[in-house]
């Protein structure tokens, strides 16, 4: 490498660090430096033995665990057959099924709540029919149990989109090599289509895990308490108190956010999976024999049900009036639209605005670390990562606070009005907190690409950044493509953050409208009716950049066909 | 030998009437093909002629839209791969590098349930066998690409196939370690007796070590037959042509009651060995190296029909010396050997061609 | 670089759309739902026209982090929450300014309770009683009695049936808690709270929880501020709602912020909330609260409570004092004790209820005995009324300073709390057991 390489590297490399200091670890440092400090200033480390000391924390802790992994496990029971049919085999509607998979994420946490206790809570229309016809009801909704399902059931897109880039990676050759030894089904998958896409699968798990593990939204809504993320929350938000046990907890979820990540690299350590010939021989996707697919389509039906059946909710529940204890709403109307459109057509503009700039900037971002990690040799390079990724780990409250805390005296240029009050702020914001989401899908996707064809295009004549733009990138579209998606999704529905930093209304976006809805007490309606609309909206933008992404390796395939093969 | 194989363990292949396509692309056109038991066998063409394909279908990832496929006697058209136990070594070798060298080639024996230490010894055996035993434990990026191939090729015979496929097995290697590899594969193909196929876009490959070679072009065997047979006999100028490099010159033919005569404005009227069935417009074809040169004032060969032409250009290929000559608005190829004290050639000079026409072959029309 | 070029000339617009808008405004941070501030909203834009009405809605905790952390510069205009705490803190903080009441026929106090900040940093502007609204297919379905007081909801017919919220998540849920503590003395009172906590299906981390979960039927029956129940049935929601004998009245405040940009604006908002006209629009259905002015209760609807002539009055002498001196100790017992503990809490609650189905009508002085033990150790509290008067004890939640011996004290005693009522609700849990086991 030579030296003006080099620099360039590193100038990156500072301009992303001065970006992640500024907008990140400063402004947490301004909050969390609490966990440290006695009021009057002096360090102290005297509150961390005080929390360790507590029985309830180090519970909260294992529960927050327990949660996490096994929420990984649920996702990928959901996440893994969803991915391998529709990659791997001829199936029709694998594009639909694919972005039906993704939709949980775009679900709004208030609304996606409340439709899952209307299906499957208590008084739900699942328990209400088995009560009816066998008098018995199932606990779907309760204790961590409950906190596990309705997660798995939110993230386990993460999970999905990441293993669709990576399964498509695969050379198929590689595939065809074991099935040539004897290796057919079950046992395919298991020795040698996994493994291969391993690095997509960590990501999307490692994903699942951090935002389990930090997810504060869920267990509160299902009035579970006894997990780190909970406790940390709720000794944040009391009123009046100065209780730094709750700073602990959140410095403690950035550690374990920080030592899951690193884990999941260090399982991935010294091993190249790259495989050379990306769509080098074309996929060839394999047919079902009818019993197959017959199993294949009910398991993946059975699957797609209960993942949409909080979409289904919300949609019942945006037509509805009054919904109380009944299996289906009492009355239908249209009003809750009306009245949607009527109040916050601009709130739908500024989340694609705030959300665009986020992903776009995630991705941007995403791809510049995940090169300067995997493909330079700077020192220290590997924090970038980690700094990133603790972003996942810092609650939405302490980074809203922190950046009204750290640019207090700031102004925008040739105007008076503060930094804070600028709609931008909520946007970097966002591009702060789902960052580590990009992140992931771009590491994953560079992992799998081989640097021989970079190195191709360079002896070509391309120089480095011609060669990122025209080979790196666009073999990455797979990965980059999910970690825009998934940034954009989970980006429109921000809300802790949010509403510490809106400003005024004409700036809110739609999770701001959603949470004003969800609060009346004249019904949910309008707030389900504008989940419907972010659902909609959101999800046409995922299938159309499917479609465009498809059509495009479709042609890619096509003219490999041509020239041999 | 370990694997078990003996000579007269080959098994044959029977390709009938084969037609596939993807979509409407025809690949392969009505294909039939007898491969004998034993037999090391190419698969000859130029990129897109059909041959991986139609290795790829007797491997079972491809399926065919008509016709039948039989191994050693046995209806496979619609067993799929996992239970064909036909081996096959993937041009880019296709090894897993989530895997050490041991557990890739211990794979397919995994998967046929052996025993723990059966599987140790096959594996050892295997390594032994393709020079890698000391290699076991690295993993593929470790190694170097012909090492790769070995441990491919490893992988693949440790599961005692009855039939070897070889997917342009020698393409990912330099020049120098290619030539040694035919040799190496060729002398553990004869040491275990196994039918093998093998696809290959590379002539020389092909004649080198191949007992018959099936040239394909656009998805149709043109020509099935020995080395010896496709270079001295093509059934076609395109054979002829990828074949090694040939003459070709245009005239008519007649037939006569001794033989044939043919005539061109180059050649004058030349008599043919071989008889015809029919009259008209024909080609012959004769090999760059039987012709010989000799200078304008000078004779050439005793027997041979004299062509005066120009020398247009010249490439020094080592053993020989090819030159391009002109003549009488075409142009001819022809390779003099090389040795210290022959005579040179220099560009722009005047030259006599002899042609023997002993040599001169009839390509169908 | 199209896109870029988009991206920056988009950028640079909205730029200058931020500095253009300089109008006249008043910028509110409320945690009211949309119907209430909306209406507002127009009403006094309306009447004031060319001052535009921000509505900035956020829960309570964020609202007061807001206003704390806002720069000088941009601080909000008013603050307007129901819970008293938060302007406690705000006052304390020297984040609100002095305001004077414009209405001057508002009594002092209600009940005991003042109306208006003494100290003059924030108003009531509107009056809420805290009761019991149940979901009345839900009470139908699990054929349940409707009830009527407090003590109604320790009984076990309607087990796993309620819901209520925190103290330390909601103001007016504390104010429920204090005033069924002084109602009852503080052993009795815990008891009665220990048990209704034990009936819940679920401690809400909102308080808005409980009557959302109530007009859906999540659950049977919650407690909540009364215009949460009053505004659902109005809204058509299957559900009743009840005030109880034993009820604080309490004000729902509003107040200015200190250093507000729009003070002038801030003002005449606030004397407009608590004009006769302002006070009407509280009648609304989709409001239903309680107006401070007396005189607005002359255009009440027909049925509407009126605190001022006795169709709803407070029982309790409310010592807002005594409230204040164990404000954290209360939310933090109750905390460490149920929200956290509800788990093991409901288990005894249940096996309690069954061993006594069991006993009930059979003479078995050692199973009952076994009972009332397990009786005893559910339904204590994990501190002793003595404790609760220790001025030591108290002070050590008063000082809400954060240095490291004090928090080493209070996480101890919450360890302390924690494990106690783990362990008890276990024991007595295991002693029900053994109870039923001894009647056959």
């Amino acid at each position: 490498m030579n030296s003006r390489l080099s620099f360039a590297h590193a100038a990156i490399a500072l301009a992303i660090a001065a970006f992640l200091a500024l907008f990140l670890v400063v402004p947490v440092i301004t909050v969390v430096y609490v966990a440290f400090t006695n009021s009057d200033g002096s360090l102290t480390l005297s509150h961390f033995f005080s929390f360790f000391h507590l029985t309830l924390m180090r519970e909260a802790f294992y529960n927050s665990l327990y949660v996490g992994g096994m929420s990984v496990l649920i996702s990928s029971i959901i996440a893994l057959p969803l991915a391998y049919f529709t990659v791997r085999f001829q199936f029709r509607g694998a594009i639909l099924i694919q972005t039906l998979g993704v939709l949980p994420l775009i679900m709004p946490p208030f609304v996606g709540a409340a439709a899952m206790q209307l299906l499957f809570g208590r008084s739900g229309s699942v328990n209400l029919l088995l009560n009816e016809w066998f008098g018995f009801s199932i606990p779907f909704m309760d204790g961590l149990n409950g906190v596990i399902f309705v997660e798995a059931l939110h993230y386990f897109p993460f999970i999905l989109l990441n293993l669709v880039a990576a399964l498509a990676n695969i050379d198929s050759a590689m595939e065809e090599s074991a099935q040539n030894l004897g290796a057919s089904g079950w046992r395919l998958f298991r020795r040698i289509v996994f493994p291969l896409a391993m690095p997509g699968y960590l990501a999307g798990a490692a994903l699942v895990f951090l935002k389990v593990f930090d997810d504060v939204g869920t267990p509160l809504v299902l009035n579970v308490t006894n997990i780190l993320a909970a406790q940390a929350y709720l000794r944040i938000t009391s009123i009046g108190i100065d209780d730094p046990i709750g700073y602990v907890a959140s410095v403690i979820m950035v550690i374990a956010a920080v030592v899951a990540l690193w884990g999941s690299t260090w399982v991935m350590r010294g091993r190249d999976y790259a495989t050379l010939q990306r769509g080098g021989s074309s996929l060839a996707r394999r047919r079902l024999k009818p019993w197959q697919a017959l199993w294949a389509y009910g398991w993946i039906v059975l699957v797609l049900l209960v993942v949409l059946a909080p979409h289904l909710g919300i949609l019942l529940l945006s037509f509805s009036k009054v919904w109380s204890y009944s299996i289906l709403p009492d009355t239908y109307t249209l009003d809750n639209y009306v009245t949607v459109f009527r109040d916050s057509s601009g709130m739908m503009v500024n989340t694609l605005l705030y959300c665009g700039i986020a992903a776009g900037l995630d991705v941007i971002l995403g791809i510049a670390i995940a090169y300067l990690i995997l493909r330079t040799k700077l020192p220290a390079r590997q924090w970038l990562d980690f700094i990133a990724t603790a972003a996942i780990a810092i609650p939405g409250v302490v980074l809203g606070i922190g950046y009204l805390r750290t640019f207090k005296d700031f102004q925008l240029p040739f105007t008076d009005e503060p930094f804070t009050a600028f709609w931008l702020i909520i946007a970097i914001a966002y591009t702060v907190r789902r960052l580590p989401y990009a992140l992931r899908s771009c590491m994953a996707a560079l992992q799998q690409l081989h640097v021989s064809l970079e190195e191709a295009a360079e002896n070509l004549g391309a120089t480095k950044n011609r060669t990122i733009y025209r080979v790196v990138v666009p073999l990455m579209a797979g990965g980059i493509l999910a970690g825009f998606v998934t940034s954009f999704l989970t980006a429109a529905v921000e809300l802790s953050a949010t509403i510490m930093l809106v400003t005024a209304q004409s700036d809110a976006p739609m999770s701001y409208g959603i949470y004003l809805y969800m609060q009346s007490i004249a019904g949910r309606g309008p707030g389900a009716a504008l989940g419907v609309i972010a659902v909609i909206t959101v999800g046409l933008g995922t299938y159309f950049s499917n479609r465009l992404i498809r059509n495009h390796a479709a042609s890619r395939d096509a003219q490999l066909l041509k020239t041999g093969v | 030998m370990e694997t078990g194989h003996k000579t007269d363990t080959g098994v044959s292949v029977d390709i009938r009437n084969i037609s596939l396509s993807y979509g409407k692309t025809p690949v392969l056109r009505d294909v039939t093909l007898a491969i004998k038991p034993g037999e090391f066998f190419a698969l000859l063409g130029p990129s897109g002629s059909g041959k991986s394909t139609l290795l790829r279908l007797i491997a079972g990832f491809n399926q065919c839209q008509s016709g039948t496929l039989h191994v050693g006697g046995t209806d496979i058209t619609n067993i799929p791969p996992w239970n064909r136990n036909i081996g096959m070594v993937f041009q880019n070798y296709a090894l897993w590098p989530h895997m050490t060298v041991d557990q890739n080639v211990a794979f397919g024996l995994e998967e046929r349930r052996l025993p723990r230490t059966e599987i140790a010894r096959k594996v050892a055996a295997a390594l032994e066998l393709v020079g890698l035993a000391d290699f076991g434990s690295r993993r593929p990026n470790q190694l170097s690409g012909g090492q790769q191939q070995r441990v491919a090729v490893a992988r693949t015979i440790a599961i005692e196939p009855k039939l070897l496929l070889l997917d342009e097995p020698l393409s990912n290697l330099d020049a120098q370690l290619r030539l040694h590899m035919r040799v190496e594969l060729l002398a553990l193909q004869r040491k275990l007796g196994i039918t093998t196929l093998f696809v290959t876009h590379d002539q020389e490959e092909a004649l080198s070590i191949s007992d018959r070679v099936a040239v394909l072009d656009g998805g149709v065997i043109q020509q099935v037959g020995t080395p010896m047979d496709l270079y001295d006999r093509p059934a076609s100028a395109f054979i002829a042509n990828f074949v090694g490099t040939i003459n070709v010159i245009s005239g008519t033919v007649t037939a006569t009651s001794s033989g044939a005569i043919f005539e061109s404005p180059l050649l004058g009227r030349v008599p043919l060995p071989a008889a015809v069935a029919t009259s008209g417009s024909a080609q012959v074809a004769f090999r760059p190296h039987t012709l010989s040169l000799a200078p304008p004032e000078g004779q050439t060969a005793p027997g041979t029909i004299r062509i005066a032409g120009t020398i247009a250009g010249r490439e020094f290929l080592g053993e020989f010396i090819r030159y391009n000559i002109a003549v009488q608005g075409n142009h001819l190829i022809a390779d003099q050997p090389h040795y210290s004290g022959n005579i040179e050639f220099l560009p722009g000079s005047a030259i006599n061609v002899g042609l023997d026409p002993t040599q001169l072959t009839l390509l169908p029309t | 670089m199209n896109r870029f070029k988009l991206l920056s000339s988009t950028l640079l617009l909205c730029l200058a759309y931020a500095g253009a808008w300089a109008q006249q405004q008043v910028v509110i941070v409320t945690s009211f739902p949309k119907e209430l501030t909306e209406a507002y909203k127009k009403a006094f834009e309306a009447k004031n026209p060319g001052i535009r009405v921000e509505i900035l809605n956020k829960p309570t905790p964020a609202g007061v982090a807001y206003i704390r952390e806002a720069p000088a510069s941009n601080k909000p205009d008013v603050f307007w929450v129901s819970a008293p705490d938060a302007f406690e803190v705000l006052s304390a903080e020297k984040l609100l300014a002095k305001i004077e009441s414009p209405a001057k026929e508002v009594p002092a106090k209600i009940g005991n309770y003042p109306i208006n900040d003494p100290k003059g940093f924030y108003l009531g502007q509107a009056l809420a009683g805290y009761g019991i609204m149940w979901n009345t297919r839900y009470t139908k379905a699990n054929k349940l009695p409707d009830p009527k007081e407090w003590s109604d909801l320790t009984k076990p017919v309607y087990f796993s049936h309620v819901a209520m919220s925190s103290p330390s998540r909601s103001g007016t849920t504390h104010l429920t808690v204090e005033t069924i503590l002084q109602g009852e003395g503080w052993t009795k009172g815990w008891r009665d709270m220990l048990m209704i906590a034990g009936n819940c299906a679920a401690i809400t981390e909102r308080s808005f929880g409980v009557p959302d979960g109530v007009n859906n039927g999540q659950y049977g029956i919650g407690l909540v501020i009364d215009f949460f129940g009053l505004a659902g049935k109005a809204s058509k929601f299957p559900v009743e709602f009840v005030y109880p004998s034993i009820t604080a009245i309490v004000p729902a405040n509003i107040g200015i912020v200190a250093g507000a940009k729009n003070a002038e604006n801030a003002r005449k908002f606030i004397n407009y909330t608590m004009s006769p006209e302002g006070q009407e629009l509280l009648f609304d259905p989709q409001i239903s609260r309680l107006p401070v002015l007396p005189s607005a209760y002359k255009k009440a609807p027909p049925g509407f409570p009126n605190p001022y002539t006795g169709t709803i009055k407070p029982k309790v002498n409310f010592n807002s004092d005594l409230s204040e001196s164990r404000y954290y100790v209360v939310s933090s017992i109750f905390d460490h004790s149920i929200t956290f503990r509800h788990k093991e809490l409901v288990a005894a609650t249940k096996a309690i209820n069954e061993a006594a189905a069991k006993l009930s009508g059979k003479n078995h002085p050692q199973a009952a005995q076994l009972l009332a033990e397990a009786r005893e150790l559910a339904y204590s509290p994990v501190v002793s009324e003595e404790k609760s008067k220790d001025k030591e004890f108290l002070a050590l939640y008063r000082n809400t300073k954060r240095d490291a011996e004090r928090t080493k004290q209070t996480t101890a005693l919450e360890e302390y709390w924690s494990n106690t009522a783990r362990r008890n609700y276990e024991k007595a849990a295991e002693l029900a057991r053994q109870a039923a086991a001894l009647v056959k």
